[in-house]
């Protein structure tokens, strides 16, 4: 569709030289500059309302994200690179005032090799349209964040994504193998490679999870992952949280490394059954879902091992999809979780944090307590093969002083995990959330080493400036936020 | 501008995002502004902030197709159909200049006669290529009709506007299943000229309330169900009730039915068929699946009529027919198509069945075979002699 423009009452914004320049190097329908829709962009899938943002840009090619980086650097602005918004750390809202560079037209699935079990795509292609694409030649790409059916590979790239199935196979960082990358400069570089054991440094690693601070990833090579011949889903239920989470335990010291091993509790399950109708028990304290993949013998004899163990640690049930149908329903239930709380709260604040499996069952009971104590009804629904806790604050941020009883929470949440040997993110990222914890958990000394890498991707922190790293290990970022007079696009 | 949008319907968005791959605008632009969260975003930057409607604002609105996609996929239940209704009915009536195209369009469609009598025309116009291309009329459009019949009072059988200047063989065809289910069929022909589905969609909401009430006083007769042979026009006449808020309209909600869902509980009463030789893909109407969500009924009734009913790729994303939407946003609407039309060749049926008139002559400007699964199920019954049993089982 073409937008035409409005001229009214914007004359100025036309003669704006940053937006001539980038709409010259682009074209004017994908430089947008309207007030409303850049109102859009302020915002991701997190609690946080970011700055303004300038110009958005919808680049289709390489070549055109670097013209937009040399047009930055020329004009001293930064930019925040976007996939689909749905990060949950607010990674991609912008601080002050820089260009958005959307990936949502470099979405093209550019080679399947599945020989060499690798393809190639641009950052844009969304994470279960790739395996989608690959179903047919028996074939997919193993991180499955809940939001997959949204959410980039840039974005998972950025953010290093995990998901339900990562317990098993790794998150995104053991399924990407080069990055093709423009930095802030406008370099394009070439991270990683199809090698086996690339020659120098990994800056391949060190880019997946920059969250965008190390320049905008244009292609990825991803690897990908045969399916299994045979899959076996559990569901069981237990009467307390605390059941749930000592069978997650005694499953893995079995020594069945299963595909997923996902808790909700019960507010969640009702929540999500009211929504998909799978048939998850609504009067279960908690729910796990269980998943193993493999030879069909091997499952079989798996599936029944965590009947076993589940029923001696006290399931109350125990119930093994009997089709794919059946089973595609009870994922479509976990996967929409998050989303399905806005039938209880207009608003949520959803963390996430790793604790040790064995401090599974004390965190999450610290947790509920937390919560009560501020006032506030909280949902866990968690990877818990990993010790990745996702405990939910539902509010309504209409009502006066909601918000900071949420922030003062989640700050006592984030100490509890760090206290019982955790760490600050198991997936979203750190963003402009976790910032300020980043001192609890590193030292000073780590964190001057991760700004120098940095800074040698970017000296000018103009890449998605004021993010991840706390502001006294950034000072060149809180200078690229200050170089643009506020209220230039308000 | 008070886009009069309820608060609570506007607050519901969490912004999760798990809608946008559901879009059909979203997916061929890659663009947020055209997504349902970015158009929830909108009216509250508008209603809430003030923004002003721009030629992007309003750019935005225009484009969406109203398929309702985005409904089913949002787990937190935001009534998007609802905002946008409203938010279009607003503009239309801060701003009635930008809805001029479509009132141009949809001013014959409460005139019978008068629609009958243009179609003739375009009809002939088509054959003798005199109409602009942009509308793309097909050339099968009928210049003469076969009359409707009245077969008895169990049901009556919507027939409507558009639908019945252009494709009253799928009526006649709906009829005749029916029929052979051993019901008897009253066709509503002039009573009800126009279910008003598409002045609701251009924001032109009064006259759809108009359409409802003289539809709900000419039907009122017994309380009979009615049967719609149209996804589109089922979808609004199920959402009278919601629309006029009377206890009257409730009652004549609740006896319209999709010809599909009806005949579902109903399909032990047709008699065994041989099977039609064809591999049959169903497309889903939207206003079938995300509205009325009983699309299932689609292939209860057609798996018994054909030799293989197969399913697309797309989860049941917009064609991008949309009602006017293919002539009045002819670029998108393209766009949308082509995915679709994608879908469809990697299900490489013989014939698409779509159960609504929009899809069908949209997918059919493309070079798609389609037909309507009534068209479907008449056929096989009319090849095979009626109430024979199946064949024995080989021994
Ligand atoms: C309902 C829901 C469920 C979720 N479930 C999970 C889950 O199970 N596991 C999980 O890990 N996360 C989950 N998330 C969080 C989120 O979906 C992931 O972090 C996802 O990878 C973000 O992808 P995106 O395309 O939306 O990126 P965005 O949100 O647009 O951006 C995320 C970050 O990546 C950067 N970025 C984007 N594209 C590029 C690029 N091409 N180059 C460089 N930087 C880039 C941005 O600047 C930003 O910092 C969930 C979110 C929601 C809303
Ligand atoms: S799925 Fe629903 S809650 Fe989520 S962004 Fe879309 S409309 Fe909003
Ligand atoms: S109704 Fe259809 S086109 Fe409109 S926002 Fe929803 S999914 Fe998109």
């Amino acid at each position: 569709m073409r937008i035409r423009e409005s001229f009214t009452p914007w004359r100025r914004r036309v003669v704006d030289p940053l937006v001539a320049d980038l709409r010259a190097a682009l074209s004017v329908d994908r430089v947008r500059i309207d007030g409303a829709e850049r109102a859009l962009m302020a915002r991701d899938a997190s609690v946080f309302a970011g700055g303004v943002a300038g110009p958005t840009c919808f680049p289709v090619s390489t070549a055109e994200v670097q013209a937009i980086m040399g047009i930055a650097a020329a004009h001293g602005r930064a930019i925040v690179p976007r996939g689909a918004g749905t990060g949950l750390a607010g990674g991609a809202i912008p601080l002050g005032a820089p260009i958005v560079v959307s990936t949502g037209k470099m979405n093209r699935i550019l080679e399947v090799d599945t020989a060499n079990r690798v393809a190639w795509v641009e950052p844009g292609v969304i994470n279960l349209d790739l395996t989608t694409h690959l179903t047919p030649v028996g074939f997919h790409f193993a991180p499955d964040p809940s939001s997959q059916s949204v959410c980039t590979l840039g974005g998972n790239v950025a953010n290093n994504s995990g998901g339900p199935h990562c317990l098993a196979y790794g998150v995104t960082d053991a399924h990407v193998l080069a990055v093709e990358v423009v930095s802030a400069d406008g370099e394009v570089l070439m991270l990683g490679g199809l090698d086996a054991e690339p020659a120098g440094l990994d800056l391949r690693g060190a880019f997946v999870g920059g969250e965008g601070t190390l320049g905008i990833a244009t292609r990825i090579a991803v690897r990908l992952t045969k399916n299994a011949p045979a899959v076996r889903t559990l569901l069981l239920s237990f009467a307390t949280v605390r059941d749930a989470a000592e069978t997650v335990s005694a499953i893995i010291a079995a020594g069945i490394v299963p595909a997923a091993l996902e808790v909700m509790d019960q507010r969640i399950t009702v929540a999500v059954e009211n929504f998909v109708g799978a048939g998850y028990p609504t009067d279960a304290a908690a729910v796990l879902l269980a998943e193993v993949e493999g030879l069909a013998a091997g499952v079989d004899i798996d599936a029944a091992r965590i009947d076993e163990i589940g029923r001696a640690n006290g399931a109350t049930g125990v119930r093994l999809a009997g089709t794919e149908h059946e089973r595609a329903l009870l994922w479509k239930g976990r996967k929409t979780a998050f989303g399905a709380i806005a039938q209880l709260a207009p608003d949520y604040y959803l963390h996430d944090t790793v604790v040790p499996r064995s401090a599974l069952a004390d965190v999450l009971e610290q947790v509920y307590e937390i919560a009560e104590r501020h006032d506030l009804v909280v949902m866990n629904v968690f990877h818990a093969g990993d010790g990745n806790l996702h405990p939910l604050l539902l509010f309504d941020a209409r009502e006066e002083g909601t918000l900071e009883r949420v922030h003062a929470a989640g700050a006592e949440i984030v100490r509890a995990s760090l206290a019982a040997g955790g760490v600050l993110s198991g997936e979203h990222g750190i963003g402009v959330e976790k910032q300020r914890f980043m001192g609890e958990l590193f030292t000073d000394d780590d964190l001057d080493h991760q700004a120098r890498l940095r800074h040698a991707f970017d000296p000018a922190c103009r890449a998605n400036p004021g993010k991840v790293l706390p502001s006294g290990h950034s000072c060149a970022d809180i200078q690229a936020l200050h170089e643009v007079p506020t209220g230039v696009w308000g | 501008m008070d886009l009069h949008l309820d608060p609570d319907e506007l607050n519901a968005c969490v912004q999760c995002g798990l809608c946008l791959p559901h879009c059909p605008t979203y997916r061929v632009s890659g663009d947020e502004t055209l997504s349902p969260r970015g158009r929830i975003q909108l009216m509250r930057e508008v209603q809430l902030r003030g923004a002003p409607v721009t030629v992007e604002v309003r750019a935005s609105f225009e484009t969406c197709v109203q398929c309702r996609g985005c409904e089913p996929a949002c787990p937190s239940g935001v009534p998007y159909g609802h905002l946008i209704e409203k938010t279009r009915e607003t503009l239309a009536r801060e701003a009635p200049g930008s809805t001029r195209w479509s009132r141009l369009l949809l001013a014959p469609l409460g005139r019978p006669g008068l629609l009958r009598l243009g179609s003739s025309a375009l009809a002939v116009a088509a054959r003798l290529r005199l109409a602009p291309k942009r509308f793309g009329v097909p050339t099968s459009l009928p210049v003469r009709r076969r009359p409707h019949t009245t077969s008895g009072d169990d049901v009556y059988l919507f027939t409507g506007c558009v639908m019945d200047a252009w494709q009253r063989d799928v009526h006649i065809a709906g009829q005749r299943v029916i029929e052979a289910a051993g019901f008897g069929v009253t066709p509503t022909g002039d009573a009800a000229p126009c279910c008003g589905a598409l002045h609701s969609h251009a924001g032109l909401t009064d006259t759809t309330r108009r359409f409802a009430e003289n539809m709900i006083a000419a039907l009122r007769v017994d309380d009979r169900p009615i049967l719609v042979d149209s996804a589109g026009c089922g979808a609004a006449m199920k959402d009278y009730g919601r629309l006029l808020g009377t206890r009257e309209a409730d009652a004549f909600s609740a006896r319209v039915f999709d010809i599909q869902e009806w005949l579902a509980l109903h399909v032990d009463r047709l008699p065994v068929v041989e099977p039609l030789d064809l591999t049959v893909a169903v497309q889903d109407p939207c206003h079938l699946r995300h509205v009325q969500r009983v699309h299932e009924a689609t292939r209860i009734v057609l798996a018994p009529m054909v030799r293989d009913l197969v399913e697309l790729d797309d989860e049941g994303l917009c064609c991008g027919a949309g009602g006017a939407y293919s002539l009045l946003q002819p670029e998108l609407a393209g766009e949308i198509r082509g995915r679709k039309l994608g879908s469809i060749a990697r299900a490489a049926p013989d014939v698409v069945a779509s159960a609504n008139p929009g899809c069908s002559m949209h997918l059919g400007a493309a070079g798609v075979a389609t037909m309507h699964p009534m068209e479907l199920i008449a056929r096989a019954l009319d090849v095979s002699p009626a109430r024979t049993p199946a064949a024995p089982p080989p021994r």
